[in-house]
């Protein structure tokens, strides 16, 4: 059943959606193009004062139990407003895998640092187009991890990662401390997004989850992950679609506002329509965390949201004209970022056959 | 269980038990008369069980209960088939827009327990061979006579006409004003002198639009449901009155899961499609859609329920779910290739590919045009200009033909 949000859950987004205007500045964001490693302090500051950090995770280690909706309606906001740093999800994905898989121990020693935001988590489980390979290129030997993963979000500024591995013939799930471990940047087209690939060279590990349960372990961390994600990419494609609209409105040419012919202004429709579709996923997926529709109702969210954002960023651009492909005006912010969440988490084509999997009964 | 959910599986049940004697199987083979005998008495069985008029006032023998009630029925019902299409339009506006605006409260009321029982159709006379989206373009004219009025003209796109007792019809009565200010609004008898109902029969096969010619149709005063000139609000009027009806994020025709069987049936490249990327991809795009759908219409009860208006998301359906049907249609008669020639005009678009198919483009043009509807998204919704409108505030007779 789909929700509708009580009133403190509206109360979030509107307080998440002022603070965040009033702080995030594009200005600030694009010369964090330019710099690898650099992610936007003030949000991440933001993030950890307003408890937004905590908000999914349990009372006993310091969070403030509420959860998906909670969250995804803090990454909607995020989402309009450019979030500058990726740690809320890297950092949810990471808390979440070690509370759901881990031991009283390692709930203890992580979780209360995870949920101040002291500590960032990141996770390491895809390779390339495959965001749960069968190979994962790192092998887990007692406590030992050795190999590569690459392109890995928020791990140059991340304390701890959870990555899938090869455990010995079988897959497993691994906390891994990064401080010691090998990071090589990579110059991204979106470089606040903090990615690097992680070298292990037998740095010790801990083990989550290993077996066939770990391969779902993984699948249900970054559906989780996911129905963030599609909540900021949600967010994202609205701000594209009203700044569309106000330019629209009061950008002419031919002595009429350029919304009044219908090639721009069907255009702003439709991304109405992409929009919404994806708003009423991601409220209702968020809603079934816990139910056995959830991956579905996540797939769904994901692939309509990625969507969403993607076309909202393509037709902005193109609605503007040429000053919308110069650096300052900034809509490139949104471009980029519509690619690095339409990647991270896997991709549609991951969500796809996820999802054809389930409605055909070949995963069940 | 809540009320609600009490009234959904008292409603379910009483559908269930409707089957033998209305449902698929008992309609299969029959003519469009036949149907239509059977369909009237369907209507009367949904009104003697107190189905029929359900959020409409008790007075003119409706039920007295909420929308939430009426879609509920509404949403157990369309998973059955029944025999129902006949009084779509005639109780969905003609009647509604009667009750509220008819003068003769007796008339009305004899009116409206005749058409919830299935004993007389309403039709709805709007669109004309000149136009059809441009509403207020109309060309239909009437003319004082006596007492009374004189119509002249053609209506076109008339739904069940040809079975229609009466029709609410709008007409120019000044042509020397601006256009949306000269028409005035009728009901009429179908059955008067000068009436002519022409079915015209569609691209599917099917002909429940007709064209209705009026020549020297003589209808008195008290018809009148407008002021004169006013005729244009009662029309928007009739056009606002179910904004939130039983939606089908399929747009009417096949479910998806009827896709995905399909899928694992046929071979393609010698293994089964399902195992296809393009038809995955296919498959889990209109998933995604449809879900969205469908989220969006929970959402509106939820907050019908809560005592809230559901947002203008709800527009989204129609345009949405028709326009995506058509295209998954056209996969699924790709996926059965030359198996797939066979064509039934009297299949179902609910369960037939290429009736869902070929019945497409009616959905994307019937009430309201996919175009229509986006500029109507961008306009109230996004607050987007007009379209550029050279006749606007120019008196009818003088816009340029």
């Amino acid at each position: 059943m789909s929700i509708l949000y009580d009133e403190g859950q509206e109360a979030i987004a509107t307080e998440s959606r002022r603070v965040l205007e009033a702080r995030m500045d594009k200005d600030d964001l694009l010369p964090l193009l330019e710099a690898t490693g650099e992610y936007h302090h003030g949000f991440w500051t933001t993030a950890k004062e307003q408890g937004w950090t905590a908000l999914a995770l349990p009372e006993a280690y310091g969070g403030l139990a509420l959860g998906l909706v909670e969250l995804g309606l803090i990454a909607h906001q995020a989402g309009r407003t450019l979030s500058g740093a990726p740690f809320l999800t890297s950092g949810f994905g990471a808390a979440k895998a070690i509370e759901l898989y881990g031991t009283d121990a390692q709930r203890s020693r992580w979780l209360p640092g995870l949920a101040s935001g002291e500590t960032i988590g990141a996770v390491a489980f895809a390779c390339g187009a495959d965001a749960l390979p069968q190979h994962p290129g790192v092998t887990l030997t007692g406590d030992r991890l050795d190999g590569r993963k690459i392109g890995v979000t928020g791990a140059l500024a991340a304390d701890v990662a959870v990555v899938l591995a090869n455990g010995p013939g079988m897959p497993a799930l691994a906390i891994v401390e990064l401080d010691k471990v090998e990071r090589v940047a990579v110059p991204s087209f979106d470089n606040s997004r903090c990615i690097a690939d992680l070298h292990f060279d037998g740095t010790p590990a801990e083990t989550l989850v290993v077996g066939s349960a770990a391969r779902e372990a993984a699948l249900h961390i970054i559906a989780l992950q996911a129905v963030v994600t599609a909540h900021e990419q949600t967010g994202g494609a609205e701000a594209l679609m009203e700044i569309a609209r106000d330019y629209a409105v009061t950008r002419k040419a031919f002595g009429q506002p350029i919304g009044a012919f219908q090639s721009i202004k069907h255009r702003i429709a439709e991304l109405y329509g992409l929009v919404e579709l994806a708003r009423a996923n991601c409220t209702h997926a968020a809603a079934r965390e816990g139910q056995s529709d959830f991956i579905t109702a996540a797939a769904a969210a994901r692939l309509s949201a990625t969507d969403a954002y993607d076309t909202a960023a393509r037709d902005c651009v193109q609605i503007h004209g040429g000053i919308g492909v110069t650096w300052e005006i900034g809509l490139h912010l949104h471009m980029r970022r519509a690619r690095s969440l339409a990647i991270e988490q896997g991709s549609s084509l991951f969500w796809e056959d996820v999802l054809v999997d389930r409605l055909s009964g070949e995963a069940a | 269980m809540s009320d609600l959910e009490a009234y959904r599986a008292k409603a379910a049940a009483w559908c269930e038990a409707m089957v033998p004697t209305f449902g698929k199987a008992a309609r299969k083979g029959l003519s469009v008369e036949e149907d239509l005998a059977l369909g009237r008495r369907y209507q009367k069985a949904k009104f003697d069980a107190g189905y029929a008029g359900i959020n409409w006032p008790t007075d003119v023998g409706g039920q007295g209960l909420g929308h939430l009630e009426k879609i509920t029925f509404e949403g157990e019902e369309m998973k059955h088939g029944f025999p129902n299409v006949y009084f779509g339009i005639s109780l969905g506006m003609p009647v509604p827009v009667l009750m509220q605006f008819g003068s003769d409260r007796e008339f009305v009321r004899e009116r409206v327990l005749k058409a919830l029982q299935g004993e007389e159709i309403w039709c709805q006379l709007f669109s004309e061979p000149s136009g059809g989206t441009d509403l207020a373009g109309l060309r239909t004219r009437a003319e004082t006579d006596g007492n009374g009025w004189k119509v002249n003209g053609q209506k076109v796109w008339t739904s069940w006409a040809q079975y229609s007792d009466y029709g609410v019809i709008v007409v120019r009565t000044d042509p020397t004003v601006a256009k949306h200010k000269g028409l005035t609004y009728f009901w009429v008898d179908m059955k008067a002198p000068g009436v002519t109902v022409r079915p015209i029969k569609l691209a599917g096969g099917d002909s429940h639009v007709n064209e209705v010619f009026f020549d020297d149709v003589k209808i008195s005063d008290d018809h009148r449901m407008s002021p004169v000139g006013g005729g244009f609000g009662v029309a928007i009027a009739t056009l606002m009155i179910e904004r939130y009806v039983a939606t089908d994020s399929a747009g009417f025709g096949p479910h998806l899961d009827l896709f995905v069987e399909l899928a694992k049936d046929v071979q393609l490249n010698g293994k089964p499609a399902i195992e296809d990327g393009r038809i995955r991809q296919q498959i889990a795009r209109n998933y995604a859609m449809r879900a969205g759908l469908d989220s969006i219409n929970r959402r509106a009860r939820l907050m019908m329920q809560a005592g809230m208006t559901p947002g203008p998301e709800g527009s989204l359906n129609k345009l949405v779910a028709v326009r995506s049907r058509q295209k998954l249609s056209e996969l699924a008669l790709d996926l059965q290739g030359n198996a797939g020639f066979a064509f039934d005009e009297h299949a179902s678009p609910k369960d037939d590919w290429a009736s869902s198919w070929i019945n497409a483009p009616t959905g994307r043009i019937a009430g309201g045009s996919d175009e229509t509807l986006l500029n109507t998204i961008a306009e109230r919704i996004l607050g987007l200009p007009q379209d550029h409108r050279p006749d606007k505030g120019i008196p009818f007779n003088q816009i340029p033909a």
